[in-house]
């Protein structure tokens, strides 16, 4: 009997239902930043939406990226149902405590699925979440930068005002 | 059902239980699906269509829900030219074929790799 599954398709069905999982975070994703660069719009923080607005892009780049990788592979690309997006925020530090929580999550699912990937031998796809890995260093490191402007400036006085022009200078170039 | 396999040199069976039977054609590149007296042909794609069908359905919210509806569910797969008709025993039937089905394909792709693809690898 022919491997006809193999023929068709490189991924298997879990590990293709798990990208399809990861599509739908990082759409979710895109669509929270570009809720909080509303709100950080809305409240005067500039910068800090400015920055939010460019997350957006990213995580919709990220998305895109899964997209594509499961239709390469012979998959099914599902384009997900984002709903229950907050729209409002209690501060401009609960904004950023959020955008980190954000982040880890998707590393952890990001972990996940590798570990998966690990069990089943699917080196291909492995190689594939490398890229993945680093970005989400990256995406940490900034989103917890962001969040220490608050330990170290300080809200009083005009402290949101200085956090908010700082979070506008976040780069991350390490060389690690 | 076919009585006589060897009639028919291009299938395969995959899997079988009492209320049905799944076969492989590899010369067309597809599977034959003997169930509910319907003996239906569906390509990789229709396949898994089925089978996302089939699980999606809650069959335990169905056993307790004894309000509406009568006892039955239509399966019906988009651009795949098939639709099924089926009590909830049927549709427990149909999950327990597509489950053996698929668990066989996977059998079939280790034992492939193992044969002709990396034999030396064990
Ligand atoms: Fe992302
Ligand atoms: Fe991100």
């Amino acid at each position: 009997m022919k491997d006809l599954v193999r023929v068709k398709t490189l991924i298997s069905s879990d590990i293709e239902a798990l990208l399809n999982k990861q599509i739908k975070m990082e759409a979710y994703s895109s669509s929270v930043y570009l809720s909080m660069a509303s709100w950080c719009n809305r409240n005067g923080y500039d910068f800090s939406s400015n920055y939010f607005f460019k997350q957006a892009e990213e995580e919709r780049q990220h998305q895109l990226k899964f997209f594509k990788y499961i239709l390469d592979m012979g998959g099914n690309s599902v384009s997900p149902d984002v709903t229950n997006i907050k729209q409002e925020y209690n501060s401009f530090r609960e904004v950023f405590e959020e955008a980190l929580d954000q982040e880890i999550n998707v590393t952890q699912s990001i972990k996940n699925i590798y570990a998966r990937c690990l069990k089943e031998q699917d080196f291909v796809t492995i190689e594939f979440l490398n890229w993945f890995l680093k970005e989400q260093r990256e995406e940490e490191y900034k989103a917890r930068r962001a969040l220490e402007l608050f330990e170290v400036i300080g809200e009083e006085g005009t402290g949101r005002w200085q956090i908010d022009k700082h979070v506008g200078e976040i780069k991350y170039d390490s060389q690690a | 059902m076919y009585s006589n396999l060897s009639d028919h040199p291009h299938l395969t069976e995959v899997f079988t239980t009492a209320h049905g039977a799944v076969f492989q054609n590899d010369t067309d590149r597809c599977w034959q699906v003997n169930f509910a007296g319907k003996n239906a042909r569906f390509d990789y794609r229709c396949l898994l269509k089925l089978r996302t069908a089939v699980y999606r359905i809650d069959i335990e919210q169905r056993l307790l829900d004894s309000t509406k509806s009568p006892d039955v569910e239509i399966i019906f797969i988009c651009a795949c030219d098939h639709c099924y008709v089926l009590s909830l025993a049927q549709i427990i039937a149909l999950r327990d074929l597509l489950e053996g089905t698929f668990v066989m394909l996977e059998l079939n792709q280790i034992i492939y790799d193992r044969l002709h693809r990396v034999p030396a690898y064990i």
